[in-house]
């Protein structure tokens, strides 16, 4: 049995775990929701060792744990498997088990018997290996989240942990999925699932703690709850304007400029082929949702819409001027802000915005710091002024900034990769909103994603990606009665499954 | 001739080599020191000192390894459990090992250092193999140190490969986040190659005090410490790459003598130049970081 | 603001702690730490003669400080000021020789122009080795400093060398294009101010131009500049060339104004204490005046100190490297907190500049 009493943690300012009391039992699978920033993330760090918590003792069968050990937390039985991929991509696929659970003790790094110990498991998962001595890196994402559960199960945990593990997950593999985590439970082991999918959740969990900014808002039996509760228990009495009416499907008629068309566009890059044909059209005033599960092109065909790549064949044509085509990136942290410069410097970034403030190779320094402010008041970002870095926003801070850095370029084509990815609720909704107007005033948005609810809720067409393919969805499946449906066939279409 | 040069080679690549094997394992754990040099230098500073004060030169060794390694501690703290940028980190302590060998120098032995001499490490000729006609001199008859060089060759190719723990040592500097998540240890493994190093990088400074020549002068280490950093690189990250690598380094040092001695009309200034014009170039057509440990340089502190 | 003062009292709370160090080193030395710091005070700052002497003695820092600052701000680790100077004093010492008839203001830019464009060349080469092939920054301009050495020497034993033959040193330049002193017996002269230019100079380039802006973004996050489209293989080989030119200025104004000709050594290590000059002014190049005056100050003083204290001016390295050591910790444990930091327990990790920066192409 996994207990936690009165775990508090805190990150600078921020409160991220305030007294939180958790209790997860053997043969159960645990659901952990919330949303995001609520807390899950901390809480499953400070039961893995990777952090320690301020205040608060974990246990494991009445023993406490030591603190801030992720190597003694291994010990002691307990594994996570993590949102973001923790396998060495350089390393062969048999190196990355080795140093998991099948290799310990062996001071002779013996690949061929790490493999063999790995056989049995992954046949009871379904899996099959892939060929000796491929690099991870040449792994597919399935592939790769497989390793990972593999090398996880390979320490024979009694608690097995998973980090929002569906996300990149097509959902044709989902059911296999939860199969997998039902037969864990009937090994007697501990299975937390940590999610804000409350769908998943209900399907396979026994028992369901919700995390709300940082405090536990509930703990219920499986049995005696279900999504429209939890989702109240999750968001609380916050009222979050509802932006998640199911969007018009119908095309747009005659409105119909083109305002980006990509021609028969193929890319190949690393040695394969990343883009394969690609042909879409995108029109004045719509929000031309993208769906697809991570890693199948998307990534490449951004890069292509940013002009950091060329195509081997086919082209891009933007009308109007200057052919402004503005990409938000999906990592936000990484590739969209500078976190030590300060926020008008970061909006400086932007091409279109540094132009608009250079003069003859000079920085009009009080024209854009003004306009920073201008701007945070604006879209409502909460910060301490526009000479305050970006690394003192809070995440939904610095998504707001991104996509009003981008519509203040005033681009004519808005590329939003997982524009929402890892925000709460209330800032998504403003995220989706100036989604919404941008499009309503003229302006093209395609909106790459992996969040279904999302897709639905904003585009105006949908488009699959798949294998670096897009299809487009047959027409009489787009009457907004049968969205049930459609996102089944959706989900069909992103695993790759016959179209 | 040939047997000169060929001797002359091999000698003048042993530090090269010794350096960049340690340099190898530090950076394939993630690590990058520029510091080699420094305390290549203080390896050799101190381990003269010891000889000439105790008239033993095993406790000389000793005190190249420890004075390397007390360098490469410093360094350690502040790159590993600080996670200070390494360029910056490494070349205050090149600076460092500079100004103290220096100033400890010129305070014990004044401004010409002339009585400061020992008696050199002799050569060990390896009996039969020593009498082969045109190489046996010279791969043969050498100082203790150059044949633990090259024997560290293979043994080092095979730990770094073949066991667990250089299985451990490359997914630290692979993605220590994720290594450490494992439980493997990050800080422990890279303060271990840093030592690890410091100890190589001892050794190699004692050849240039001990055996190449017999006395010290400042700057003696003459950038190979930052020769050994290329020769990792132009090596691709393996033992073996590396030993190929110091060798033509070595081949460069020592035609210095070589063509000085046959008396040319190019000025011995370019010779001098040659093995660092030499780097350069090499490097430029074989410099890709592409076969880099991937969290090479970056600094990383566990939270 | 708290954070802003704390940031600023570092440098000067480092310089503390080092002379702490220090002393005891000079205790095991057998030496006084008592008396080397009034004999460095007095040979600094003792006299008239002293303090211009430390001014001038400070020249060459604060260009080769400026060059140091350049780069670094845009994460391109420029080890090799020393080498871009000595080639600027190489261009200059060579054209200055001809400079006979020319009216005096014109061939002191023509100096300053060798000297600069010598620099530029040297530091360009090695921008261009890395932005092209890949080349690690740090140890091609390592390379280029032993290289330039040797290409010294051969000019002063050879092409360049006074027609006596009697020592390896070069031609005097005319009387035109040597920078005159301005109160005799003290050496100070337009150098300075033409240092002190520069630093106006580059502080404006640096945060009020939108070059200056992409190379410190640059700097900051490659991958994110990358994304903006900033063109960062030209800014690399532009901001190695331009650092390498400040450096080259700073050997031309050398040769101009105080050695008159070239000699086989011209720097006795300023590229190395620029680092330490560079990062004790937080890479600021206002900051890098009062830096290169402090750093000048113990140059100028360590001559004093030997002769008083039998201890080497070579202390001045040692000063130099603890200073850059102590300063990085310093900023480390303020970002992570101290006993986080010392002993890797779990903390508050911001990631670093460094981190996003992608150092690991360094």
């Amino acid at each position: 049995m996994l207990e936690a009493a009165a775990i508090t943690r805190r990150f600078a300012r921020t409160l991220a775990l305030d007294r939180v009391d958790f209790c997860a039992r053997p043969g159960e699978i645990h659901a952990l929701i919330g949303e995001n920033g609520a807390g899950k993330s901390t809480l499953i760090n400070i039961f893995a060792g990777r952090l320690k918590a301020d205040a608060g003792v974990v246990s494991l069968d009445g023993e406490p744990l030591a603190a801030g050990s992720a190597h003694l937390a291994l010990k002691a039985g307990i594994v996570a498997v993590y949102q973001s991929p923790m396998l060495f991509e350089r390393l062969s696929w048999e190196e990355n088990l080795a140093l998991g659970g099948f290799g310990a003790g062996v001071s002779r790094n013996d690949l061929a018997a790490a493999a063999q110990c790995a056989q049995p498991l992954a046949a009871r998962l379904g899996f099959d290996l892939p060929p000796p001595g491929t690099p991870v890196e040449r792994c597919s994402i399935g592939e790769r989240v497989r390793l990972e559960i593999l090398r996880a199960l390979s320490f024979d945990p009694r608690v097995l942990i998973l980090d929002e593990p569906t996300g990149v997950l097509a959902p044709a593999e989902l059911g296999a999925f939860l199969e997998l985590l039902r037969r864990l439970r009937g090994e007697g082991r501990i299975v937390i699932l940590v999610t804000h999918k409350l769908a998943e959740a209900m399907a396979v969990a026994d028992r369901v703690t919700v995390l709300r900014r940082g405090r536990v808002a509930a703990e219920r039996l499986a049995a005696n709850t279900d999504e429209a509760e939890l989702a109240r228990l999750m968001i609380g009495e916050i009222t979050v304007p509802a932006s998640t009416s199911a969007a018009p499907l119908a095309a747009l008629g005659d409105r119909a400029t083109p305002a980006l068309t990509v021609e028969q566009v193929t890319l190949d890059c690393d040695g394969r082929r990343a883009l394969d044909r690609l042909d879409f059209t995108l029109s004045m005033g719509e929000i031309v949702g993208l769906a697809g599960v991570d890693g199948n092109g998307q990534r490449e065909l951004v890069e292509l819409l940013a002009g950091r790549r060329a195509p081997t064949s086919g082209r891009v044509r933007v009308r109007a001027h200057g052919g402004a085509i503005t990409v938000i990136p999906q990592d936000r942290d990484l590739d969209g802000l500078i976190l030590d410069m300060p926020l008008w410097e970061n909006l400086m970034l932007a091409r279109p915005l540094r132009d608009r403030f250079t003069r003859r190779g000079w920085l009009q320094r009080s024209g854009a710091v003004a306009f920073c402010g201008e701007l945070l008041e604006r879209f409502r970002i909460r910060s301490a002024g526009a000479a305050s870095t970006a690394a003192s926003l809070s995440g939904g801070n610095r998504q707001r900034l991104a996509v009003a850095r981008a519509l203040a370029g005033a681009p004519q084509v808005l590329v939003a990769h997982d524009v929402c990815r890892g925000l709460d609720l209330r800032a998504m909704a403003d995220v989706h909103r100036m989604l919404r107007e941008f499009a309503a005033a003229g302006g093209a948005v395609l909106l790459i994603s992996s969040d279904l609810d999302e897709l639905l809720a904003l585009s105006t067409r949908l488009l699959v990606i798949c294998r670096g393919r897009v299809l487009a969805l047959p027409a009489d499946d787009c009457g907004s009665e049968r969205i049930g449906l459609l996102a089944e066939r959706i989900g069909l279409l992103m695993s790759g499954a016959a179209s | 001739m040939l047997e000169a040069f060929l001797a002359s080679t091999i000698a003048m690549a042993t530090p090269i080599l010794l350096a960049a094997l340690g340099e190898l394992i530090v950076e394939r754990s993630g690590v990058l020191n520029i510091g080699i040099e420094g305390a290549m230098l203080a390896g050799a500073f101190f381990g003269l000192t010891a000889t000439w004060f105790s008239g033993s030169l095993a406790l000389g060794l000793l005190a190249s390894c420890a004075a390397a390694v007390a360098f490469n501690a410093l360094l350690a703290v502040l790159v590993v459990n600080l996670a200070v940028n390494q360029v910056v980190a490494g070349t205050a302590i090149d600076i460092l090992a500079l100004g103290l060998t220096g100033v400890f120098y010129r305070r014990f032995f004044g401004l010409t250092g002339s009585a400061f001499t020992i008696t050199p490490m002799r050569t060990i000729a390896l009996g039969p193999l020593a009498r082969i006609p045109l190489i046996g001199t010279a791969l043969f008859d050498q100082s203790a140190l150059v044949y633990l060089a090259f024997a560290l060759v293979p043994s080092i190719a095979f730990v770094i490969s073949h066991t667990r723990y250089g299985l451990e040592l490359r997914a630290a500097g692979e993605r220590p986040e994720a290594a450490d998540a494992l439980g493997l240890g990050v800080y422990r493994l890279r303060w271990q190659a840093l030592m690890i190093a410091g100890v190589l990088s001892g050794l190699a400074g004692a050849f240039l005090t001990l055996t190449y020549t017999n006395t010290f002068i400042e700057g003696i280490s003459a950038g190979r410490g930052y020769v050994a950093l290329s020769v990792v690189i132009v090596g691709r990250w393996n033992a073996w790459g590396v030993a190929a690598a110091s060798l033509l380094f070595g081949a460069a040092m020592a035609l210095q003598f070589g063509l000085q001695a046959v008396g040319t009309a190019v000025p011995y200034q370019f010779f001098l130049a040659l093995p660092y014009v030499l780097t350069i170039v090499v490097l430029a057509f074989m410099g890709g970081q592409a076969d880099a440990p991937s969290a090479l340089g970056s600094p990383y502190l566990r939270s | 603001m708290n954070a802003r003062i704390a940031a600023a009292a570092r440098p000067l709370a480092a310089l503390v702690l080092a002379a702490a160090i220090i002393s005891l080193v000079l205790i095991a030395l057998g030496a006084s730490p008592v008396a080397v710091a009034a004999d460095l005070w007095q040979g600094a700052f003792g006299n008239w003669l002293a303090t211009t002497d430390t001014l001038v003695k400070a020249t060459p820092l604060v260009f080769t400080g400026l060059a140091i600052a350049i780069a670094f701000q845009g994460s391109l680790w420029n080890i090799g000021a020393d080498g871009q100077l000595i080639i600027g004093a190489m261009a200059a010492g060579a054209l200055g020789t001809a400079l006979g008839g020319w009216p005096h203001p014109l061939a002191i830019i023509a100096m300053l122009t060798a000297g600069a464009a010598g620099g530029a060349s040297w530091g360009g080469l090695a921008g261009w080795l890395r932005a092209r092939r890949e080349v690690n920054e740090v140890i091609s301009t390592i390379m280029l400093n032993f290289v330039a050495a040797q290409v010294l020497s051969w000019a002063v034993h050879g092409p360049l060398m006074e027609p006596s033959h009697a020592l390896p040193q070069s031609v005097v330049i005319a009387p035109s294009a040597q920078l005159a002193f301005y109160f005799e017996p003290s050496r100070l002269n337009l150098g300075m101010t033409v240092a002190l230019l520069f630093a106006v100079v580059c502080h404006l380039g640096l945060f009020h131009s939108a070059a200056g802006f992409e190379l410190r973004a640059l700097g900051r996050n490659r991958r994110a500049s990358a994304f903006f489209g900033i063109p960062i293989r030209r800014l690399t080989v532009l901001a190695m060339a331009l650092s390498g030119a400040l450096a080259g200025l700073g050997g031309a104004v050398q040769v101009s104004a105080i050695t008159h000709r070239l000699f086989e050594t011209m720097s006795p290590g300023w590229g190395y204490e620029a680092i330490a000059v560079a990062l004790v002014a937080r890479l600021n190049p206002l900051a890098i005046v009062p830096a290169a005056i402090v750093f000048g100050a113990l140059d100028n003083g360590s001559q004093a100190m030997q002769r008083a204290d039998a201890v080497s001016p070579v202390l001045v390295n040692v000063i130099q490297g603890m200073v850059i050591m102590i300063l990085i910790a310093f900023d480390a444990m303020a970002t992570t907190g101290m006993r986080t930091a010392l002993f890797g327990l779990a903390g508050d990790a911001r990631p670093s500049a460094d981190a996003v920066a992608g150092a690991g192409d360094a």
